[in-house]
């Protein structure tokens, strides 16, 4: 029986084809376009997480105590070897990297702006986030007496600098005294992490120890893990082992990148929601006209003996045909469209400009997670399960006799 | 033949209480032995297919009772009645009412996909039955594809394949012409004689009407006569 179920509906469906293939054609293109959606909102989000984490933060940064709400050089982790020795043998750690940060005062012969100055090892940088990957011109190197500079891209725009450009670098070293250093730019970064593009400029670590006079200490440890999932739990073993150090996450350090993930996660969450209540609609419209232009011949079968659940069944078994041809074709272009631009990235160049001013990449490399076509195909079955209780109540209500005038 | 379908003081009234209050059968009463092979006649309107109806669980009578084989049908729910009426009763309508998307074999054999029998069985009784009504070559045809004479043996077939107790049917011969009614009609004798089935039939058409063993005239919705043709 549930062959000849099968085969009823389908019949139905393709009898009826040109309506079957446009509703087919409204939940692929209703999928094709929340999976779009997903996969490149998702991609940015993540992007600028990545370029948090690679550039600045890693999943876990270490402070001194108190350095975070108030960063001064007397505030700085001292117990660096403790700490190497523990990040060196904790096998969740991929890699990590120790800094030297203080606030100070870039200037050239016409412009002057308040900068981050970061003492870092630039090979460590490179093995670490790959910082050398977002450079933008010049070179990642500070040259053999390391007397270069590689500055934030849009802090060298304001300076009006370029690769060879000279600046002055000053600030206060841990005795309170003005220090200053003359440096050439030897690279420009384009990290998208706008707290390094607009106030960064990074110097050679020995360098950046010389100018504000300290020695073994420094100001930040970043740590990358293998699984980021596994950051509260070591920031919690680290938090026991080195009580008087700060350790923050990611997301602690950047609060607005986490709420952006939220709300994309809530933007995606009513995105899925419009497509459920569009294939809903659509596979509603088309089963209550079927079930209506088909009364009588329901009326029939429940005359001849079919029960009302065997001819739910067959109503059912319309419906989800539509959902999951629906389903699979929009799952198809979609995946096909998100492994594209996870390849090729979407460029929108174009708009770099308004991109830069968020921190965006203008060219988003999208991502694809199954939880998007699990959540799409639990949309289109509940569409499918709810677009048909309307017909199957009218059905409910109808008796053969009324559906046929005469037996 | 013992009193096989018993039909005890049918009322039927539509719309009651309402000022378009129609009554269409008043105290009916009726005994069918089994194996009968009984007509109603009568003008249009005189109750014929609303006691066809209530006879085949389809409707409900506003008063009386109906037993089949010994089963009360009177207050069996919907559910009960769709299972008596898949395995006890067959119904020919006059519209043939064949199911569209399926083909005449499907059509035949439908009924007794529903009771759950086997495919083979299926197979062989729709095989059998339209070799014996003439559309064994037309079993693969969808309805559309067949004419009003070929889809009502076909309907025929349906009713019959599920070897019911009963056959009802409406007017069967009323889309028919006069040759196509005949053979119908004929091969109704056949199955009536040879399955043993009983068949309760409607016409006006004297044609048909003489074919019949018992004939049962209605008239505003009351028996006026009940001729049993030895």
């Amino acid at each position: 029986m549930f062959r000849l179920s099968g085969k009823i509906a389908w019949a139905s469906l393709t009898r009826r084809g040109a309506r079957s293939i446009l509703v087919v054609l409204m939940i692929s293109v209703s999928l094709w376009g929340l999976l779009f959606m997903e996969g490149i909102s998702d991609g940015m989000i993540e992007q600028m997480v990545s370029n948090a984490i690679r550039s600045d933060s890693g999943h876990l940064s270490l402070f001194a105590e108190g350095y975070h709400l108030d960063p001064d050089l007397s505030r700085q982790v001292t117990d660096v070897e403790a700490i190497d020795d523990f990040l060196e043998n904790d096998k969740r750690v991929l890699s990590y990297v120790k800094r030297i940060k203080q606030d100070g005062l870039v200037a050239t012969a016409h412009y002057s702006r308040g900068t981050k100055i970061y003492g870092i090892e630039p090979e460590e940088e490179k093995q670490h986030g790959g910082l050398d990957g977002y450079l933008f011109r010049g070179k990642f190197d500070f040259g053999p007496l390391q007397r270069g500079a590689i500055i934030g891209f849009k802090l060298a725009d304001k300076l009006q600098v370029r690769i060879g450009s000279k600046i002055i670098l000053s600030a206060q070293d841990r005795y309170m005294e003005v220090s200053s250093v003359s440096l050439k730019v030897t690279g420009i970064l384009k990290t998208n992490n706008m707290a390094i593009d607009e106030n960064a400029v990074f110097v050679a670590s020995k360098k950046a120890r010389q100018l504000l006079a300290v020695d073994k200490d420094v100001s930040q440890i970043a740590v990358i893990l293998h699984d980021e999932g596994q950051a509260p739990r070591l920031q919690s073993d680290l938090q026991q082992k080195f009580p008087n150090l700060e350790i923050l996450r990611w997301d602690e350090l950047y609060p607005a990148l986490l709420q952006s993930r939220m709300m994309m996660e809530n933007f995606n969450l009513i995105t899925s929601l419009l497509i459920f209540c569009i294939a809903a609609l659509g596979i509603f419209g088309v089963m209550l006209v079927s079930v209506l232009e088909r009364l009588r011949e329901f009326g029939i079968m429940m005359a001849i003996g079919t029960r009302f659940r065997q001819i739910g069944n067959i109503i059912l078994v319309e419906s989800f045909f539509l959902g999951f041809f629906g389903f699979g074709l929009g799952a198809l272009i979609g995946g096909g469209t998100l492994y594209y631009f996870k390849i090729y990235g979407l460029d929108l160049s174009i708009f770099s400009d308004a991109f830069n001013e968020f921190g965006m990449d203008a060219v988003t490399h999208a991502i694809i997670r199954p939880s998007y076509f699990f959540t799409a195909l639990a949309a289109v079955i509940m569409a499918t399960f709810l677009s048909v209780l309307i017909p199957l109540w009218l059905l409910r209500k109808a008796k053969p006799i009324e559906t046929i005038s005469k037996i | 033949m013992h009193n096989f379908l018993q039909i005890k003081h049918i009322n039927k009234t539509f719309n009651p209480g309402k000022e378009i209050e129609v009554v269409a059968l008043s105290d009916v009463s009726l005994d069918i032995g089994q194996g009968g092979f009984v007509v109603l006649s009568g003008p249009s309107g005189s109750g014929k297919t609303t006691l066809l109806n209530i006879v085949g669980g389809l409707d409900a009578a506003t008063s009386g009772e109906v037993t089949l084989d010994g089963q009360r049908l009177t207050g069996l729910s919907e559910f009960e009645l769709s299972k008596v009426r898949r395995d006890h009763i067959g119904f020919v309508f006059q519209a043939y009412n064949l199911i569209p998307v399926l083909s005449a074999r499907e059509n035949i054999e439908y009924v007794m996909r529903l009771q759950g029998k086997s495919s083979q069985k299926c197979n062989e009784r729709s095989q059998a039955l339209a070799r014996r009504l003439g559309i064994d070559t037309l079993l693969s045809k969808l309805p559309n594809q067949l004419s009003g004479g070929q889809q009502q043996r076909v309907a025929v077939a349906r009713a019959v394949a599920a070897t019911p107790k009963l056959i009802l049917a409406d007017e069967p011969t009323a889309n028919l012409d006069s040759n196509a009614a005949e053979s119908l009609m004929d091969m109704m004798q056949r199955l009536n004689q040879e399955e043993g089935v009983t068949i309760i039939f409607s016409s006006h058409d004297p044609l048909v009407i003489g074919k019949a063993k018992r004939s049962i005239v209605l008239k505003d919705g009351e028996v006026t006569a009940d001729d049993r043709v030895c």
